[in-house]
């Protein structure tokens, strides 16, 4: 399992979501808070969009097979962005010899020329079997740049796919039905192979100008016998988001100041604070979107029935 | 206050009733006696629970923060009523911030002598973990309302009788295997041979999805626990539909009726498809009043799901507040 983080408003240190916080997404990758008898120590990997920088539209990105809180090289690299859409991750891998700790294998997922990125909090099961009868929903020149070997790299080339230009800005509503749509093919595609095991999604993708997050779990609650995921996975994948005008220090606490209308929100597996008071959880089931408009964030949250 | 004064309080306390004279002056013993204005803290949201406290004069309001530096207040308590007990329970921090509301003069009692209380198989303890089932319940169904009257309209869930014919449809099938039932966190303190005795109780069902097997308003006849799937707890009002809970392995629905007599709280649907173990009310009856290990277990049981049930329904309540 992983833990995955977006962000979208006004420029913020990079370094705040990463390290600064008492729950940041880099201390949730040795510790995290709502994730039983799992660790996150299989990578980093980050996409920051910055106004300021050469090309704006492309982010900046790193990822690296190494621990996130012994890179120094990060953590000098994150104080000097200060970011308007951030997506991270950090991976976790199951403990065995099949689990393949690779660079290709980091999120957020970023083929070359695609203007959408994509991280992923979960797994698929049964992947193995599942994974070619996915190639005829993939678009060949994308399936072509597929790297790795997890299942979240298909999950990508699948929403890309349900574009109608795969390399793009799609307007949110048509990433959001894009990313809809990958869910419903990966249950049909499941359901043709009998695979009836949990399986969580949580997505965070994003253009830089925009955010589609879901939480979503196929078959929530069965397992096959054994499983080595089965504490991990028997509460609902975690969710939240923090939305308001700025994420900043106040009283010597980290939090969302107010903002109407919302200028900005974090969207991340855990809250980034333990104190988590002022956070939201994501409700099952549902997709988060949010862009960045001139008047503000448009917002909305809606059931996702797949 | 003196201590005989304390001790006659502590005597008109709901939860402490079936207390003998002589627990009730240790506990005066052990408890600190205070006074707090009108307008003070006692804590905040996510702070870390050292003590409850049982208010014996005046009021306080528990509110919720929301994003924006806004709160929403859920609910009040006065004389005889205590607070802080869910965060002294499961160790995750107060649900909500406690503000007094009315000068109150207030018992408090640490971790460790709330926990004695409820250790050992004296009949006391049992009654205690009973009367703090009762009580969560009765918060619960506050809570509940609170979400209900912020949505507004009429209660327009799927009717009783669909609920009634869905449970004498269900597919009866053979118990898990209980090597995963104990890997689930409910069961993990529950002594393995009271769990096989638990486990073996009552009957098994699988359930597809999209079922209603409880409707809000009307009576539940059993208390379901989800062994596999998930089961989602709504409220249904007008054209709003609220998912205030989902039920998944390892946790329950079904028995707050059976708890407090009164009609469910809310509808529960199968959102995935689901096997589900179900006591009948008289089984149900029978190990929540019950003194041995088992009837022990199963009151823990019961305990971690309503404080998990209560800390998730606030998250309903704060989406809703803060969309206002």
């Amino acid at each position: 399992m992983c833990r995955i983080l977006a962000y979208l408003g006004e420029p913020l240190p990079v370094e705040t979501l990463l390290f600064d916080t008492d729950n940041s997404l880099v201390r949730q990758s040795y510790s995290p808070r709502m994730m039983n008898t799992f660790l996150n120590l299989a990578g980093f990997g980050m996409k920051a969009w910055d106004p300021t920088s050469l090309r704006p539209e492309d982010p900046f990105s790193y990822r690296t097979t190494t621990l996130p809180s012994f890179d120094r090289n990060l953590r000098f690299m994150s104080s000097k962005l200060a970011s308007t859409c951030l997506v991270a991750h950090v991976r976790g891998a199951t403990y065995s010899g099949e689990a393949v700790v690779a660079d290709t294998n980091l999120h957020p997922f970023h083929f070359v020329g695609a203007r959408v990125v994509l991280a992923h909090n979960g797994h698929l099961r049964q992947f193995a079997r599942m994974r070619y009868s996915l190639v005829e929903h993939v678009r060949p020149e994308l399936a072509q740049c597929i790297e790795g070997t997890t299942d979240s790299e298909w999950i990508y080339a699948l929403v890309l796919s349900q574009l109608d230009d795969p390399h793009g800005v799609p307007e949110t509503r048509e990433l959001a039905d894009a990313t809809a749509s990958a869910l419903r093919i990966l249950r049909d595609v499941r359901a043709a192979h009998g695979i009836d095991t949990s399986s969580p999604v949580n997505l965070c993708v994003s253009t830089g100008r925009a955010v589609v997050a879901t939480r979503v779990s196929f078959d929530y609650g069965w397992y096959p016998p054994e499983d080595e995921m089965l504490e991990t996975d028997l509460p609902f994948v975690s969710l939240w988001y923090a939305i308001g005008g700025e994420y900043a220090r106040r009283d010597g606490d980290w939090r969302m100041t107010a903002g109407d209308p919302p200028r900005s929100v974090i969207i991340a597996s855990e809250p980034l604070t333990t104190d988590f008071s002022t956070w939201l959880e994501v409700p099952e089931y549902s997709m988060l979107t949010a862009e960045l408009t001139p008047e503000g964030l448009e917002f909305e949250t809606r059931d996702l029935d797949v | 206050m003196s201590d005989r004064e304390t001790v006659e309080f502590l005597a008109t306390v709901p939860l402490l009733e079936g207390r003998e004279e002589a627990e009730l002056v240790e506990l005066a013993r052990v408890m600190r006696r205070r006074t707090v204005r009108e307008g003070e803290i006692l804590w905040r949201q996510g702070d870390h629970a050292r003590e409850l406290v049982f208010i014996v004069d005046g009021a306080v309001s528990a509110s919720l923060h929301l994003p924006g530096d806004r709160t929403v207040e859920i609910g009040t308590a006065g004389r005889g009523e205590i607070v802080g007990e869910l965060g002294l329970l499961d160790g995750a921090g107060h649900t909500m911030s406690v503000r007094v509301t009315e000068t109150a003069t207030m018992l408090a009692l640490g971790r460790l002598d709330f926990a004695a209380l409820l250790a050992g198989q004296h009949p006391s303890a049992f009654m205690l973990k009973r009367r703090l089932a009762a009580l969560f319940t009765a918060r619960l169904r506050v809570q509940l309302r609170h979400l209900a009257v912020s949505l507004g309209g009429e209660m327009a869930g799927p009717p009783a009788e669909d609920a009634a014919r869905a449970f004498a449809d269900l597919e009866n099938c053979r118990p898990p295997d209980s090597r995963y039932v104990r890997r689930m966190t409910t069961f993990h303190d529950f002594d393995p041979l009271a769990l096989w005795g638990f486990l073996t109780s009552g009957s098994y069902v699988r359930c597809p999805p999209g079922r209603t097997l409880l409707a809000e308003g009307a009576p539940s006849t059993a208390y379901y626990l989800t062994i596999n799937g998930a089961v989602e707890k709504v409220l249904v009002r007008g054209d709003w539909r609220i998912r205030v809970g989902l039920v998944g392995p390892g946790r329950a629905f079904g028995y707050e009726s059976l708890i407090d007599g009164r009609p469910s709280p809310v509808t529960a649907i199968t959102r995935e498809r689901a096997l589900l173990l179900v006591l009948p009310r008289d089984l149900f009856q029978q190990l929540f009043n019950g003194e041995d290990a088992v009837s022990r277990g199963f009151l823990d049981v019961i305990q971690k799901d309503l404080i998990a049930t209560l800390r998730e329904t606030l998250r309903p309540c704060a989406r809703l507040a803060a969309s206002v």
